[in-house]
């Protein structure tokens, strides 16, 4: 707490000093450019508002504390990173825009699911779209976290948290060196989607180099296109990855292995070594392209394919 | 009846089509050379005809529970997705996965069947209500309430995050039955066979209460019996693939034009007609976008909306 009480006294001490010297110099004005344009920041934001889990994520691996996130589908890895107080913001798709403009912060995160609110929110206060493409999602993250590096003077933490997804996405290409063929499943309801090479887990195919188990897998950016297990039987990938949308959105889980648990499926290679991964549903299905999403991710991809 | 015939030839035709067309190889000389043992008589055996099997029972009992509330609201524009039988149906079915998600399918199926009773229950003593009983008033009072019902299944769903959910059950969809998982649809026959013997009576209940009484029928008891048969038809439907649009609508309709309206000439034609016009919509969606698929109800939804309008548009006959 002292330390704390320091750093920001002597920070004030600077700031003033600053303002003393070069008044018209004291906005240190930093233009931020994004996916839907560029947003001028004075200084370092203190008060901080997520539209999304991504950024969410991002900032707490950061170690920079928020004031207003999502108010549902929180994933259950980052119910520490939100503090008892937080202004819901609404949810992903429709902003809570009166609770937004009358917070008074001083900047607002959007990205992906809540890009559109960009437009709304820029007239408000200093609003960002982080938003990823999801064919380079891993490269979309290493530049989300320099830029919020940049943003909140935490260049040096933004370098090692991208040494670190460095550092496992080449443990995980190493791991999946040799290992055949890939395929990766949503399961929503019951019914069953592939992702292809384009889809919000492209990483498996991309990064990792999993070869996908079938080339002319079309994005499926939403729940996947429609398939049959025959399908599956037929494409026969040696490793399955599994998004089970259902546990992704809700509490239930499970409902992936008895769905995928029938004499078709049993009969492909991945069923019968055993090599299926269930992938955490709410860093893959919604939080998709946040630092501890992907690393949680690529932790299980790795540890599936050592097994 | 020969044409009827006809009509059923043409319905296996179909089936047989249905039973070729798939990602895995399956054809008569695979099947011969490979015999059960091999993955093309396996395939056949697990998936094929299990979906095949499906697609007539849940075509053929969806059409019939169209004809049976037709005659029981006696209007030309309902069936249990115009009437908020499949939204209660629906509803019942995210009730009781938000409380007890453990319960096996059979148990949730009940409770959705229960609800759909319900659900249609209301929408007759709403009507009774109603004091025009305008052709196409009727069905306008179904789509509210189904909006309704609709609705606060949305609203649940969209607070305990199962919109997903939900939106996979209104979307009918074939791709998933396997041996093993569509079972629950022979519920769909007993429907059906319970509608033909009781048919006699449904047309007799079509032509109003009094005359029912007249003729001593107990007019509430068939009306009981129709809402079991619509209700557990819709529910088990629900439950297995989703709910398939139209299908109660333009099959019975298109069978009325075409040889009129009594019930016991109706049954098999409606119950061929359904099942004919559920796997050609199949398939259609299995060609398409090969080797994916679109969900039944999309094309059920292209095609049935196209011959919608056109039966609410066409002139009627003598009216020149």
């Amino acid at each position: 707490m002292t330390t704390l009480f320091r750093t920001s006294s002597l920070a004030a001490a600077l700031i003033a000093g600053t303002m003393a010297l070069t008044p018209a110099a004291f906005a240190q004005d930093k233009v931020i450019t994004h996916a839907q344009g560029e947003t001028t920041i004075s200084g370092v934001p203190a008060k901080v508002l997520v539209q999304d889990w991504a950024t969410l994520d991002n900032l707490a691996a950061l170690g920079v504390p928020v004031a207003g996130v999502p108010s549902s589908n929180a994933p259950g890895y980052l119910a520490d990173a939100i503090p008892a107080d937080v202004l819901p913001l609404g949810s992903l798709f429709e902003p809570d825009f009166e609770g937004i403009a009358a917070s008074e912060a001083d900047v607002y995160f959007v990205s992906g699911r809540s890009a559109a609110a960009y437009e709304t929110g820029k007239d408000i206060l200093p609003t960002i779209d982080l938003s990823v493409n999801n064919t380079a999602i891993i490269d979309g993250l290493k530049e989300n976290l320099t830029k919020l590096g940049e943003i909140f003077d935490k260049q040096d933490k933004a370098a090692e948290l991208i040494a670190n997804v460095d550092a496992k996405v080449a443990d995980a290409k190493a791991a999946a060196e040799g290992k055949g063929t890939a395929l990766v499943l949503v399961t929503n309801a019951g019914k069953l989607g592939v992702y292809g090479p384009d889809s919000r887990v492209s990483w498996v195919y991309n990064e990792v180099g999993m070869p996908s188990a079938l080339d002319s897998v079309k994005d499926g950016d939403h729940g996947g296109d429609a398939v049959t297990f025959e399908f599956l039987l037929e494409v026969n990938p040696d490793w399955v990855f599994v998004v089970d949308r259902d546990a992704g959105t809700t509490e239930n889980t499970g409902a992936a292995q008895a769905l995928l648990d029938n004499e078709l499926f049993n009969q492909t290679t991945a069923a019968k070594e055993g090599q299926i991964v269930y992938l955490d549903a709410q860093a893959a299905y919604i939080t998709m392209n946040g630092y501890q999403a992907v690393t949680l991710l690529l932790d299980q991809v790795i540890a599936g394919l050592q097994k | 009846m020969p044409a009827l015939i006809a009509g059923m030839i043409i319905t296996i035709a179909l089936a047989i089509v249905s039973l070729f067309v798939g990602v895995s190889d399956v054809s008569l000389a695979s099947l011969l050379s490979g015999g059960w043992e091999g993955r093309p008589g396996e395939v056949l055996l697990i998936s094929r005809i299990p979906r095949t099997v499906a697609l007539v029972l849940a075509g053929a009992s969806m059409a019939i529970s169209g004809l049976v509330m037709q005659m029981i609201v006696r209007n030309r524009f309902v069936e249990p997705g115009t009437t908020g039988t499949s939204e209660s149906a629906a509803l019942g079915f995210l009730v009781v996965t938000i409380f007890a998600p453990g319960w096996p399918l059979m148990a949730k199926m009940a409770v959705a069947a229960l609800f759909a009773l319900g659900g249609t229950a209301l929408f007759l003593r709403v009507l009774r209500a109603v004091p025009l009983r305008d052709v196409l008033l009727v069905p306008l009072v179904g789509i509210m309430l189904g909006g309704i019902v609709g609705a606060i299944g949305a609203f649940i769903a969209y607070r305990t995050s199962l919109m997903g959910s939900m939106l996979a059950w209104n979307m009918g969809d074939f791709s998933g039955v396997l041996r093993g998982r569509y079972e629950l649809m022979w519920f769909g026959l007993a429907g059906c066979i319970l509608a033909y013997i009781a048919a006699d009576r449904f047309t007799v209940a079509g032509m109003g209460k009094d005359f029912t009484t007249n003729l001593g029928l107990n007019h509430r008891s068939v009306m009981i019996l129709g809402l079991v048969i619509v209700s557990v038809v819709s529910a088990v439907v629900l439950v297995s693939v989703g709910s398939i649009p139209f299908l109660g609508l333009i099959v019975p309709n298109v069978v009325s034009m075409l040889i009129g309206d009594n019930m016991r000439r109706t049954v098999p034609w409606v119950a061929v007609g359904g099942a004919g016009m559920v796997l050609a919509c199949d398939i259609v969606g299995r060609l398409i976008r090969y080797p994916y698929e679109i969900p039944i109800s999309v094309v059920m939804g292209v095609v049935g909306s196209m011959l919608f309008l056109y039966l609410l548009l066409r002139t009627p006959r003598g009216a020149k």
